[in-house]
């Protein structure tokens, strides 16, 4: 399959780890984060840091969208899940995703009507299905997933669908990257670039990190070889000295990103003061909440949320591995209390999770012996 | 993915019957290539 096959290809796989290790230098320590799920997720697929020297640490970022909804927030969702009258529709990761007072699939089995679904649109269709019920759609997600729910309210609005809604917990990825830049906790050296928000947001929102911290950016594709190659053009970076963003994903990702995504997004959505992600606590301007053109389709204005708010469980340390600071192997409950199965934190449930990745393609049995 | 079908108002099929917004992509026929997320179709790929 074109754009698939040769990116996946052993041969130039082995070159390119062949590159890097000649690109690094004896003795120096190097951590990149991988900011994107989706990017952790292919690492441990492929066993992409396999090829990489020991000197060369791959670090998992925030960018899985489900593992940093906070308890709270899926304790509110249960709770307009319940009222009577309520369709409430979510994406299957989110069902499994525990809050304080457990998980959607739960509130189903006890009677919540609650459905699963491939994307807003299908939300859109139930609520047209289903005139006299309340449809509420749970919006998740960075700026990749954001424009689907603003065209779906745009969508809405021009039918004058009334009995549509939106949870809305969309985030963006620029503000938690400064956090973690601020936090003492951590010494990166560069980051491997999320290549489908950039396909939206473009590289520019990405500058600050080479202007304000010197550390190089590399926007990557999602195949085992674009990952390879990324890691590849960062050490080049460090090596000679630079720090700037690069993009290695330009067969999908324009610099300027998708203008017409941006301005959908611009409309249907405003900057909330702050919001609560789950391990990084609240970051200012890091949350979407529908603009006041959108008001009437607004979940929170429409039904009495609670506003909850739910310390993790002492034992799992999600937030910890969302911000790199431990390997998913490290938490006390990984693959023990916290399995795929049955999850306790957001990181095992999502197939971004980083501690799904390791569980699921067996870097669980392998670190433990190592342990 | 693949756009198999075309339907009125911004809307395609594609590969296993998924039906993605393309308000954000322009117009697209059967054939075109591209990247889809969360049912919306967020960039073109080159064919």
């Amino acid at each position: 399959m074109r754009y698939v096959d040769e990116y996946r290809d052993a041969e130039l796989g082995r070159a390119l780890a062949a590159e890097i290790l000649s690109t690094v230098e004896p003795g120096r320590q190097y951590k990149v984060m991988e900011v994107c799920g989706g990017h952790t997720h292919t690492i441990y697929k492929y066993g992409v840091d396999d090829l990489l020297p020991e000197n060369v640490e791959l670090v998992h970022g925030p960018g899985c969208p489900v593992c940093v909804i906070p308890m709270g927030r899926v304790d509110d969702a249960i709770a307009v899940a319940r009222r009577p009258g309520v369709i409430f529709t979510c994406f299957g990761d989110m069902m499994r995703v525990p809050g304080g007072d457990g998980t959607l699939l739960d509130a189903k089995a006890q009677g919540a009507d609650i459905r699963m679904v491939y994307s807003p649109l299908d939300a859109l269709r139930i609520a047209r299905e289903n005139p006299e019920r309340e449809v509420v759609f749970f919006a998740v997600g960075f700026e990749t997933t954001a424009p689907s729910t603003a065209l779906t309210l745009m969508r809405a609005k021009v039918e004058a669908l009334r009995n549509f809604s939106v949870y809305c917990n969309h985030v963006t990825i620029v503000p938690p990257l400064r956090a973690l830049l601020e936090s003492p906790d951590l010494r990166l050296d560069g980051f491997i670039g999320p290549g489908h928000v950039c396909t939206v947001v473009g590289a520019r929102p990405f500058a600050f990190i080479p202007a304000d911290y010197g550390k190089p950016v590399v926007i990557s594709g999602f195949e085992p070889l674009d990952l390879l190659q990324s890691v590849h053009m960062v050490l080049r970076q460090l090596a000679s000295g630079r720090a700037e963003v690069e993009n290695q994903y330009r067969r999908v990702v324009p610099d300027e990103g998708n203008e017409q995504a941006l301005r959908v997004l611009e409309d249907v959505f405003e900057l909330r003061p702050h919001f609560e992600w789950r391990g990084l606590g609240f970051i200012s301007h890091s949350g979407l909440k529908l603009s006041e053109r959108y008001a009437d389709f607004d979940a929170e204005l429409r039904f009495d949320v609670p506003g909850v708010r739910v310390a993790d469980p002492k034992a799992c340390q999600c937030g910890e591995v969302l911000k790199g600071v431990i390997k998913p192997w490290e938490c006390k409950v990984f693959g023990t209390a916290c399995t795929p199965e049955r999850p306790i934190g957001t990181c095992m449930v999502s197939s971004e999770g980083a501690c799904a990745a390791y569980y699921n393609y067996g870097r669980f049995a392998r670190e433990r012996a190592v342990v | 993915m693949t756009v198999t079908a075309v339907r009125p108002g911004a809307l395609a099929v594609c590969e296993a019957d998924l039906e993605v917004m393309t308000d954000l992509v322009g117009p697209v026929e059967p054939g075109d290539v591209v990247l889809v997320h969360a049912g919306v179709a967020i960039a073109r790929i080159e064919a």
